[in-house]
């Protein structure tokens, strides 16, 4: 609305953009599998179909159900993420087309992520069982930790381009991107998308120590949704980070679509391997770097890209 | 129906496996984690994530009881097995592949199932309710098998009692806030966690604020598979598996991988000679990782004093980081010498002990702290048996 640099897109395009998604998603479990096969010493064959076998095995497993589980909230958890992905996605404008252009996409975004503390904890607490309940309660633990620097983290691009619509602050970028003045708030924001999705050093929720955690419960259809949430989450943060930190679309030869899918895929790529490399961070432990380190660091970010803002003006 | 069963193939390629290890049969299950990974499976966390059932070992009345429950609980398609000795492993997983594409096998299973017996009124009645997934089920009467979950929560107060689980009781936590206490079995079928043994956890929320250990099946004791040819590679193997165990708890998934493979390589005869420098590898990784550092210092710290007070091994002096790398270094040194005069001299820790120093621990610390011991799986079952 306020950018004319991005046009909306008709509606039924929400096909494609799920589509996209879905694709995104694919390529990260399939990123995962060969990583984790390589390091196992399985054949890589395996590697490549791990998430095709994984879908197959999912669809034909049966759906389970426990004694006296809730199921209407535990089966809305499950599938909540998936849902809450696609939503993200609507406001990332793919070069120059967006399917909603939001005058407040970054706030529409941080009220998406904050739905993941009713899905996750909904999907631990509606089994009705001890191990999935541990899980929740370490969601909720580390949420009250990433969530306050992830919002901070948002505000520092906004700032920079005076506007909280998506087109607008990768427009603002066309010289200098984001992440080159502000490597602390893309840092912050990476760490949320990572706990968002329960992935790697923030997997304690679904840790093999509670039996799966969240997910202890979880078979057939539910499982898949459970797990192509995370994933479809997992792909849904990279892709907003390229316009909000890696100048959206801008970049040589290539139309602008296709630089917002490459960016996207190197951080889809680098987040997926990151899942191997660092050890999980307990809740307990994270609680403390949230608030004593990260919350005053990124609050020193956004004191910075406002003087700098400011000075610019 | 070419679509329908390239899909079952395909889903039967990838399937997930619950390992259920009896005590003594550490080798087979080893074998067996071996050559499921080898072909692309992967190790199921909880019963709701697994394909098929594999039992290493004869399991005593106890674990074979918790086995029935597993069994009941997993979704199904689903396919149970018994590997008796590293030997068959190949073979039954060849086996649990070809079942569980059986189409006609694994319809005629979930028939059987829904007709049920008089307990099992729902199809997928899974005693659940307030406790764990796993193994927690032995508790009060085993006539009551894959119904409800009576021994979930506190006993005592009946006055309400939805789907016949009666509510939590409350209690006092360590910061002195009211919360509900539920009495959670860990063990004796968990992902890492030392065969054979059984924590019994009253939690408030997810902090251990009692516990009580005990041997699955005490009087079924087989004698250890392999304790003819104790020799140093098998010692350092054990360390390296006990490593893994520790280095997947704490979510190092590469390093957890490469201990696992060291594993392997100590353990197959014709094994590569290489395997003293990847253990160094190893071992230099683990030592150089800040974060793992970070994440396991100061857990379960156990000065000399408090090793001799409660009459256990000096080897487990430190942290559970000091100890994780007293476990790599014992491998290096046992791979080093290849004498079986140090092999022997793995000490054993009295199981009660292991509850004393999990307690006032949240379930994530305990997991870890458990994993730290370096616990031979025959070791406690001695200890018990001269109590």
């Amino acid at each position: 609305m306020s950018d004319p640099s991005v046009t909306v897109v008709p509606a039924f395009w929400a096909l494609g953009a799920a589509g996209l998604l879905g694709l995104l998603a694919s390529v990260a479990a399939i990123v995962d599998g060969l990583l984790s096969a390589r390091a196992a010493g399985a054949a890589a064959g395996t590697g490549w179909s791990r998430p095709a076998g994984e879908v197959a095995r999912l669809m034909w497993q049966r759906r389970r159900a426990t004694v006296a589980a809730d199921t209407l909230l535990w089966r809305t958890g499950g599938a909540g993420l998936l849902v809450m992905a696609l939503m993200i996605v609507t406001v990332v404008p793919l070069g120059a087309w967006t399917l909603f252009d939001l005058d407040v996409g970054v706030v529409w975004f941080n009220a998406m992520d904050v739905l993941a503390w009713a899905f996750v904890w909904l999907t631990g607490w509606g089994a009705n069982s001890a191990h999935a309940l541990v899980g929740g309660y370490r969601f909720l633990a580390y949420g009250l930790a990433y969530e306050l620097p992830l919002m901070f983290a948002l505000v520092a691009p906004a700032v920079a381009a005076s506007s909280l619509n998506v087109g607008t602050i990768a427009a603002a970028q066309q010289g200098l991107w984001f992440v080159t003045w502000m490597p602390l708030a893309f840092l912050v924001f990476c760490m949320g998308v990572l706990a968002i999705a329960m992935w790697g050093p923030f997997s304690a929720a679904v840790a093999p120590d509670v039996a799966g955690g969240v997910s202890a419960e979880l078979s057939g259809v539910d499982r898949l949704l459970f797990l192509g949430g995370r994933y479809a989450l997992l792909a849904a943060g990279a892709a907003f980070a390229v316009p909000m930190f890696l100048g959206g679309g801008a970049g040589p030869l290539l139309p602008a679509w296709l630089w917002v899918l490459v960016k996207t895929l190197a951080l889809l790529a680098a987040l997926v391997w990151l899942r191997r490399r660092l050890p999980v961070v307990r809740p307990d432990l994270f609680m403390e770097i949230g608030w004593v380190v990260l919350l005053p660091a990124v609050l020193l970010q956004d004191l910075l890209v406002a003087g700098i803002a400011l000075a610019r003006s | 129906m070419g679509l329908t069963s390239m899909l079952h193939r395909l889903a039967a390629r990838h399937a997930h496996v619950l390992l259920v290890e009896t005590p003594g049969h550490w080798l087979t299950r080893v074998a067996a984690e071996h050559h499921l990974l080898d072909r692309g499976w992967r190790l199921a966390q909880s019963p709701a994530d697994a394909d098929v059932l594999a039992v290493c070992g004869t399991p005593g009345v106890e674990l074979a009881t918790v086995a029935d429950r597993l069994w009941q609980q997993m979704p199904g398609p689903r396919v149970r097995i018994g590997i008796e000795s590293p030997e068959q492993v190949r073979h039954a997983l060849d086996i649990a592949e070809a079942d569980l594409r059986d189409i006609t096998r694994q319809q005629t299973d979930s028939r059987v199932r829904r007709g049920g017996r008089g307990d099992q009124t729902r199809p997928d009645g899974h005693p659940t309710g307030g406790h764990g997934p796993h193994g927690d089920h032995a508790k009060g009467g085993d006539e009551h098998a894959g119904h409800a979950g009576h021994a979930g929560v506190a006993h005592g107060d009946m006055d309400m009692a939805p789907a016949g689980i009666p509510l939590a009781n409350r209690g006092e936590d360590r910061d002195g806030l009211e919360l509900d206490v539920l009495h959670v079995r860990l063990g004796p079928v968990l992902a890492y966690w030392p065969a054979g043994l059984v924590l019994r956890c009253t939690l408030s929320g997810d902090v251990i604020v009692d516990a009580q250990a005990s041997l699955t099946d005490p009087s079924h004791r087989t004698p250890e598979h392999d304790s003819a040819s104790r020799s140093g590679r098998l010692f350092a193997a054990r360390r390296c598996d006990n490593a893994a165990s520790l280095l997947a708890l704490a979510g190092a998934h590469d390093a957890a991988s490469g201990a696992r493979q060291v594993r392997d390589i100590l353990l197959d005869p014709d094994g590569a000679a290489d395997a003293p420098a990847r253990l160094a590898r190893l071992t230099r990784t683990v030592r150089r990782s800040w974060l793992l550092r970070w994440s396991l210092r100061r857990l379960g710290s156990l000065s000399r004093s408090d090793l001799v007070n409660r009459d256990l091994p000096d080897t487990l002096e430190g942290d559970a980081h000091d100890r994780l790398l007293g476990m790599l270094d014992r491998a290096s040194r046992a791979v080093a010498e290849e004498s079986s005069h140090r092999a022997t001299g793995q000490p054993t820790v009295p199981v009660e002990a292991v509850a004393e120093l999990v307690r006032g621990w949240d379930l994530a610390t305990a997991r870890l702290i458990v994993a730290s011991l370096d616990l031979d799986a025959a070791a406690p079952a001695r200890e018990v048996s001269r109590v």
